[in-house]
């Protein structure tokens, strides 16, 4: 399974990159092996104001349907509209397959988030 | 528990699952891509966890056939019964195959989680009939081979099997010799993807030369348990456990043909009394739109509760939605009705099970 340095993680397996103020956020490749093949993504709409923890939107796979949960808390600014199309994506690359982005309030948010180390552990359990 | 392919599973880099106890391969490769591999060429599924069951005796056909809604002792040796196990109160316990090897000796195939209960329920019900049963479900592997090419594939592997009909079996200890388990081993013409198929029932030293010789054949995959339930389900073929669990009758599972009403069987006074009187019945359901059923979805017609899925996935045959499940009887085919989903209600039309 791949955990990417430079990113932060949560115990509900979406990874931020952080920017400035600005977050990419997607799921993690050990989210997208456990759901199987992905065929259709919910994605939040641009100018959504999202809390950390509130759901973004859901992740449906052959098997499942999953919400994933905002990591932070902001103002969505855009969704990867790709995905639409070829949701597919996200079992190919998790990690270049980003769901939206957001404005964040308080980028030291992520301060409370694992990092690699941490996040290849908690899979490892 | 482990099946005695678990070693060829780890050495494909299988993704496993653990399917009431047993540590199974879900996929290989891709789900979508598995399934559409047995739609178009031919794949390999090991369904070992399932289990094996020999009834034998001077009363073995009168016994199956009272254990059973179908009257075994009308089928030619040599004949594969798909069949259910009734409860007193008519309801199915499990489905299964039952494989007349003689009229004294029949092989039955209970689902993996149901064996033991299936096993338990059948000396329970031996009562005066004079048969022996035995479970040899630990002694047993099988491979099902499934596809359109897998008569084409069959002819390196056991060229005289492509002379089996439709649900028929035949002795293949001679391919695979083991002490004891001659008259067990078998090849028969069926399988659960609704496509051309075998399934080899042999014993465990046998299965992973086997399963290696099979895919030295390079239309053939090998296909995890993903697959086979989104094949199944396009099939409309029912998983014991879920779209059943002691709550349905054959009629209302939709496989009433299963019933010889001209013999006596476990549940037949209940059913004959419930046979006209069955207020929902399995039915298949096509999404009109981006929404994808599944198990424990309601379904509504203006507003009005009609029914409950039992099976829902994305088809990877139709590239949408489908599902399965008990719907009100009286409502056609063809009618539009609203899928409650997790992210909403969607659209769907009531179809018969079989979607694809």
């Amino acid at each position: 399974m791949i955990v990417k340095d430079g990113l932060f993680y949560t115990k509900t397996h979406e990874w931020v990159k952080l920017e400035g103020d600005v977050a990419t956020i997607g799921i993690t490749d050990f989210a997208q092996n456990q759901l199987t093949d992905i065929v259709y993504v919910d994605l939040p709409k641009i100018g959504a104001m999202l809390k950390a923890g509130d759901v973004a939107g859901t992740v449906e796979s052959v098997k499942s349907a999953e919400d994933f949960y905002s990591p932070l808390t902001g103002k969505v600014t855009d969704v990867n509209k790709t995905l639409e199309k070829t949701p597919e994506a996200i079992n190919k690359d998790a990690y270049s397959a980003w769901l939206y982005k957001m404005k964040v309030s308080n980028p030291s948010e992520v301060n409370s988030m694992m990092k690699k180390e941490d996040y290849e552990k908690f899979i490892k359990k | 528990m482990r099946t005695s392919l678990f070693e060829e599973h780890v050495k494909l880099n299988a993704k496993f699952v653990d399917f009431h106890g047993w540590e199974m391969p879900i996929q290989y490769t891709s789900i979508i891509e598995e399934h559409k591999q047995v739609r178009s060429k031919a794949g390999i599924f090991d369904v070992s966890h399932m289990g094996d069951i020999i009834i034998e005796g001077k009363d073995a056909q009168d016994f199956i056939s009272y254990l059973l809604p179908s009257d075994l002792s009308k089928a030619e040796v040599g004949k594969a019964v798909y069949s259910a196990y009734l409860n007193s109160d008519a309801n199915m316990i499990d489905d299964t195959i039952a494989y007349k090897m003689s009229e004294e000796r029949f092989l039955v195939i209970p689902n993996a989680a149901t064996t033991d209960k299936i096993y338990n329920w059948i000396i329970k019900n031996k009562k005066d009939f004079k048969v022996v049963v035995s479970n040899i479900s630990n002694k047993l592997s099988c491979i099902a081979l499934q596809g359109p090419s897998a008569s084409e594939v069959m002819k390196n592997i056991m060229p005289e099997a492509n002379k089996l009909d439709h649900f028929t079996f035949m002795n293949a200890s001679s391919k695979f010799p083991s002490k004891g388990l001659e008259d067990s081993t078998s090849v028969a013409r069926t399988g659960y993807t609704g496509e051309d198929g075998f399934e080899f029932i042999i014993p465990n030293e046998h299965a992973p030369k086997l399963w290696e010789e099979l895919l030295r054949n390079s239309d053939v995959k090998p296909i995890g348990l993903g697959a086979r339930d989104t094949l199944r389900m396009e099939k409309g073929f029912l998983l014991s456990g879920q779209d059943f669990n002691e709550d349905r009758n054959p009629i209302e599972a939709g496989i009433s043909w299963i019933i010889n009403w001209d013999h006596e069987f476990i549940g037949k006074n209940i059913l004959e009394k419930k046979k006209d009187n069955v207020k929902e019945k399995f039915r298949g359901l096509l999404s009109l739109d981006r929404t994808i059923p599944r198990n424990g979805n309601i379904i509504k017609l203006n507003g009005e509760e009609i029914g409950k899925l039992t099976s829902g996935t994305f088809s990877p045959s139709l590239s949408k939605g489908i599902g399965l499940g008990y719907l009100r009887a009286d409502i056609k085919f063809d009618t539009e009705v609203t899928i409650v989903g997790k992210t909403g209600e969607g659209k769907g039309i009531i179809k018969k099970p079989r979607l694809v």
